[in-house]
């Protein structure tokens, strides 16, 4: 095993960015995800580390050599593919003996490998079968095992769950979660789906447009995201964004809204929004670190009931704040109507504020 | 019969029928008259002569088979020669057109060169112009290369014009080939040569059989070319050879339909075995576009 | 570690784009080795079309000599395309020529559309029947030529016999040594031929349409005809412009049939433009001015030849690889 480290990497088509100038460092034995939304260069960074695409500037190390201008055999690496890319005219078997036959080794340790392989994965059973008799779950494995024969110093994993239902998925979730604990295996790993990054990686690398966003554990992301679309995109409900103004009444600083209600900031609160370019601030927060209110409350502001979710143990309302969608999680004993008028209390310690003009996040310095 | 998937309606009945009776028709347009050749080619001379003609022959006879295979008589001697030079051109330019179009379709299917656009349009407009005017100075550029009344002119020729659809055809395989299959053998630790070599040609089987059918099938009919720059008799293929067979028996009808039925027998039993092959590929092409 | 690269750095990345952008000579050059692999085709397509191509231009400004001599040729400036367009034949083989390219096509296209409809979905004996349909596709021009010029014969023809038996005339009709039946005798044949071509192109576009609109549509009340016509014919569009171009062309260019069954007679009855092109050039060996009807015919396939492009092109660089 090895570790990664990308340097000012680039891939731009003319005057289109792929990736732009993304640095990070996989240590030996970290699970990273790669995650954005479609054509944030997630995968293209993944392929410019798998050499399946030339790169156009900066420089990629896997273990302790460069490979940023080598062929994807000589990197030691392995790949596994969205739609597993199993070759269809081979067995199982011969799937998986593919990569040994491609290095030459001999026919003996080949079969061994390869068996070694599939009762680790559970196909043994399967070894004489073509991949299009496979289950999805079982072509997952089958690629899964086409990576493990090797032994490569890197696992390279492209969205490998996002052909499978809901239920397999969050099977295989944990699988390729123990797969890389017993190996203490580098991966890095693509998904546009923050959750699977969330629940497996050591550490995640969020992207957008071309660019790294942000690169952390997911609690150091999910806790302190860097700028708004972090924010929206890590976290399921999102959370909730509402663009407001900063106002001064002496030394008490407050934010207001157009609707005309004001929230007073706490003394580092402060701090943080004066900061801010100029005086539009946006303030985040999370749904669990929201009070609802159904009586006017000291220091809570006015919304609309929108909608409800109720989900079993716990109850998501959606509330117009300010003309925001604002998510917050009540008791399933709750009971809201649409339209109805609440009111919102903030945890000023748990909430964020970020720049209205950058986006970045303010910090009290 | 039905002109639709599922309609058990009562009401659809007419279009059902419809085109129950046009298929009918239509069959009958078409194999009309290559029973009538079949007929013809069972017939002496003097049966074939008549008015009104024998609908069916009343002595069959094959001895106009007979006569085009049998190798010790001039006829026989000239048909089996012709045959076996229009084998030779067309099996040489099939396996050459293979050769040629297999990695320029697979360049085309795959890369993203500068040109790439305009050189696979370029290769197809090549469709757009007919023979005969490319006579001329093909022609010319044969006595250059004195290939006239060679094969290799005939040869270099049908190259040409077999590539466009050869490659046109290959190249909707290939993209219907995951480009993530190559990606992951080369992972694996195979060269793209390897990756096109273990991974992408076992894939493209069909497509390659389909094609080489079709250039053969383009090949052997061909005519013009043919006509032009072949003047010697042992020269010739069946196409012209059968043209000049009947100009210097122009009352042998019978004999003419043997030859003709024998001419069409190769290209025919190639195709009714491969069919599914070419439909498919035919399709690919053009409907994915 | 968090590091942030968010708009902010944006600025500064943008403002190093242009010198990262590779010129076209860079490009080329980095992706040399793909052009290896269409080398060859191109090597052989420049010999055989490329030079014939620039040669025929250049024979239709000269005069040359009925061996061929070109050494001995000469510069006559426009006078071939002149005499071209004052020779009286050559309107009416231009109009022979759109007649037959139009019919053609026409009947070819309609043809193969009814047996396309007719043979999509399930019964028996589909395949047989498709396989007989598709016959005379495959068989050579020459054999359906001698074929139905047999069929066509004045005095022994089946065709001409069968309708003498069915009543519909006398005597044997004289298919294609009669002027005014030449043309349409001969369109009837090259519809033969080729009808099963329109078939199977629209078959497989049969196939595009997705059976849950057809479903939509009978769930909706339309009627067959309202179903063919607002939901298959539109997704037969693209297909039925590729095929109708490719037929045009095809008819347009065609040669085998009219050349061995009549020659272009009975007195030019049947003469089209590739015909009289042959005349004109090993017939009568009028070099240049069969070199200039080929210029002529070369403008208007490349008119053909950019809708045809433009309909092929659609969708196909939609699907990139890499």
């Amino acid at each position: 095993m090895a570790q990664v480290v990308l340097k000012d990497v680039v891939k731009n088509y003319g005057s289109v960015y792929a990736v732009n100038h993304v640095s990070l460092t996989v240590n030996d034995g970290e699970f990273v995800a790669l995650v954005g939304p479609s054509g944030c260069g997630k995968t293209t960074t993944l392929n410019l580390i798998a050499g399946l695409i030339p790169i156009s500037d900066g420089t990629i190390v896997i273990g302790e050599r460069e490979v940023t201008r080598l062929d994807p055999k000589d990197r030691d690496i392995a790949m596994v593919f969205q739609n597993y890319a199993l070759y269809p005219n081979k067995t199982v078997f011969n799937n998986l003996a593919f990569p040994l036959q491609m290095r030459k080794q001999p026919r003996e340790t080949i079969e061994e490998k390869v068996k070694a392989a599939a009762k680790v994965l559970d196909i043994t059973h399967l070894l004489e079968r073509k991949p299009r008799e496979l289950s999805g779950g079982q072509q997952q494995r089958v690629a899964l095992g086409r990576a493990l024969v090797r032994d490569p110093a890197v696992f390279l994993m492209d969205e490998p769950l996002s052909n499978l239902d809901a239920k397999l998925r969050v099977q295989m979730r944990s699988e390729i979660k123990r797969f890389h604990h017993n190996l203490n295996a580098t991966v890095v790993y693509v998904t546009h789906d923050q959750l699977e990054a969330v629940t497996m990686a050591d550490k995640m690398a969020v992207m957008n447009g071309g660019f790294l966003q942000q690169y952390d554990t997911p609690a150091q992301v999910f806790a302190n995201p860097v700028n708004t679309f972090v924010a929206s995109f890590v976290g399921s409900p999102a959370m909730s964004l509402i663009p407001l103004q900063v106002v001064t009444h002496g030394t008490d600083v407050a934010l207001q809204s157009a609707e005309g209600w004001e929230l007073p900031l706490s003394p580092e609160n402060a701090r943080k929004a004066l900061s801010a370019k100029g005086k539009d601030v946006v303030l985040g927060a999370r749904h669990s670190t929201l009070k609802l209110h159904k009586a006017p409350h000291p220091g809570a502001v006015p919304g609309r009931v929108y909608t409800v979710e109720p989900t079993g143990d716990v109850t998501f309302a959606q509330v117009f704040i300010a003309e925001a969608v604002v998510n917050i999680s009540v008791e399933p004993t709750v009971m809201l109507d649409p339209d109805e008028q609440v009111w919102i209390e903030f945890d000023q310690s748990r909430l964020h504020l970020f720049d209205g003009e950058t986006t970045m996040a303010l910090s009290a310095r | 019969m039905s002109t639709d998937t599922q309609t058990p309606q009562r009401s659809f009945d007419g279009w059902k029928w419809g085109g129950r009776v046009f298929l009918t028709l239509l069959l009958i347009f078409t194999v009309m008259p290559m029973a009538w050749m079949l007929i013809t080619s069972l017939k002496t001379g003097f049966a074939a002569m008549q008015y009104p003609p024998q609908w069916w022959p009343s002595e069959p006879t094959l001895s106009n088979y007979t006569r085009l295979l049998d190798p010790s008589n001039s006829v026989g001697q000239d048909f089996l020669r012709y045959f076996w030079n229009s084998l030779w051109v067309s099996t040489a330019t099939t396996i050459l057109a293979v050769i040629v179009a297999v990695p320029a379709a697979y360049a085309f299917s795959r890369f993203r060169f500068p040109g790439r656009t305009f050189l696979f349009f370029a290769v197809l407009l090549r469709n757009m112009f007919p023979a005969v005017i490319f006579l001329v100075p093909l022609f010319i550029l044969m006595r250059l290369l004195g290939l006239v009344n060679t094969h290799g002119s005939l040869i270099l020729t049908y190259l040409t014009f077999g590539l466009p659809l050869a490659i046109w055809l290959l190249k909707g395989f290939y993209d219907n080939i995951p480009i993530q299959l190559e990606q992951a053998a080369r992972i694996d630790g195979a060269t793209r040569f390897q990756a096109f070599l273990y991974i992408v040609m076992p894939l493209s089987t069909p497509g390659i059989i389909a094609t080489s059918i079709y250039s053969f099938i383009g090949a052997w009919n061909e005519y013009i070319y043919a006509y032009t720059f072949l003047t010697r008799h042992d020269q010739m293929t069946l196409p012209v050879g059968i043209q000049r067979f009947f100009s210097e028996n122009a009352t042998d009808w019978p004999g003419l339909m043997a030859a003709t039925f024998m001419m069409s027998v190769p290209v025919v039993v190639h195709f009714l075995v491969l069919q599914l092959y070419i439909v498919r590929a035919l399709a690919e092409g053009s409907v994915k576009h | 570690m968090t590091s942030a690269t968010g708009p902010a750095a944006m600025s500064s990345a943008s403002t190093r784009a242009p010198s990262r952008r590779a010129s076209l000579g860079q490009r080329i050059w980095t992706q040399r080795a793909d052009y290896l692999y269409v080398l060859p085709a191109l090597v052989v397509m420049l010999i055989v079309i490329a030079y014939p191509v620039y040669y025929t231009i250049e024979l239709s400004f000269f005069k040359t000599p009925t061996s061929l001599q070109l050494k001995d040729k000469i510069f006559v400036g426009l006078e071939n395309y002149t005499t071209i367009l004052t020779s009286g034949s050559f309107w009416q083989v231009t109009w022979q020529t759109l007649i037959w390219t139009f019919f053609s096509t026409l009947f070819a296209f309609l043809l193969g559309l009814g047996a396309a409809l007719a043979l999509h979905g399930e019964f028996v004996g589909r395949g047989v029947l498709r396989a007989l349909l598709l016959i005379p596709w495959v068989v050579s021009a020459v054999a359906a030529s001698y074929v139905w010029k047999w069929l066509y014969h004045s005095d022994f023809g089946a065709i001409g016999a069968l309708l003498v038996q069915l009543g519909l005339t006398d005597q044997p009709i004289n298919f294609i040594d009669n002027r005014s039946t030449a043309l349409a005798s001969l369109i009837v044949v090259n519809v033969w031929k080729e009808f099963s071509f329109a078939m199977i192109m629209l078959m497989a576009g049969l196939q595009t349409v997705p059976e849950q609109l057809l479903r939509a549509a009978r769930v909706d009340g339309a009627s067959p005809w309202q179903r063919f016509w607002h939901v298959t014919f539109p997704h037969l569009a693209g297909v039925s412009t590729v095929t109708v171009l490719l037929l045009t062309v095809q008819n347009f260019n065609s040669f085998i049939i009219p050349w061995i069954m009549t020659g272009g007679g009975p007195a030019g009855a049947s003469d089209i433009w590739i015909t009289q092109i042959y005349q004109l050039a090993f017939g009568r060996q009028r070099w240049g001015v069969a070199a200039a009807y080929s210029v002529l015919l070369f403008l208007i396939m490349m008119v053909l030849g950019y809708f045809y492009v433009r309909a092929l092109t659609r969708g196909d660089d939609a699907r990139a690889g890499a």
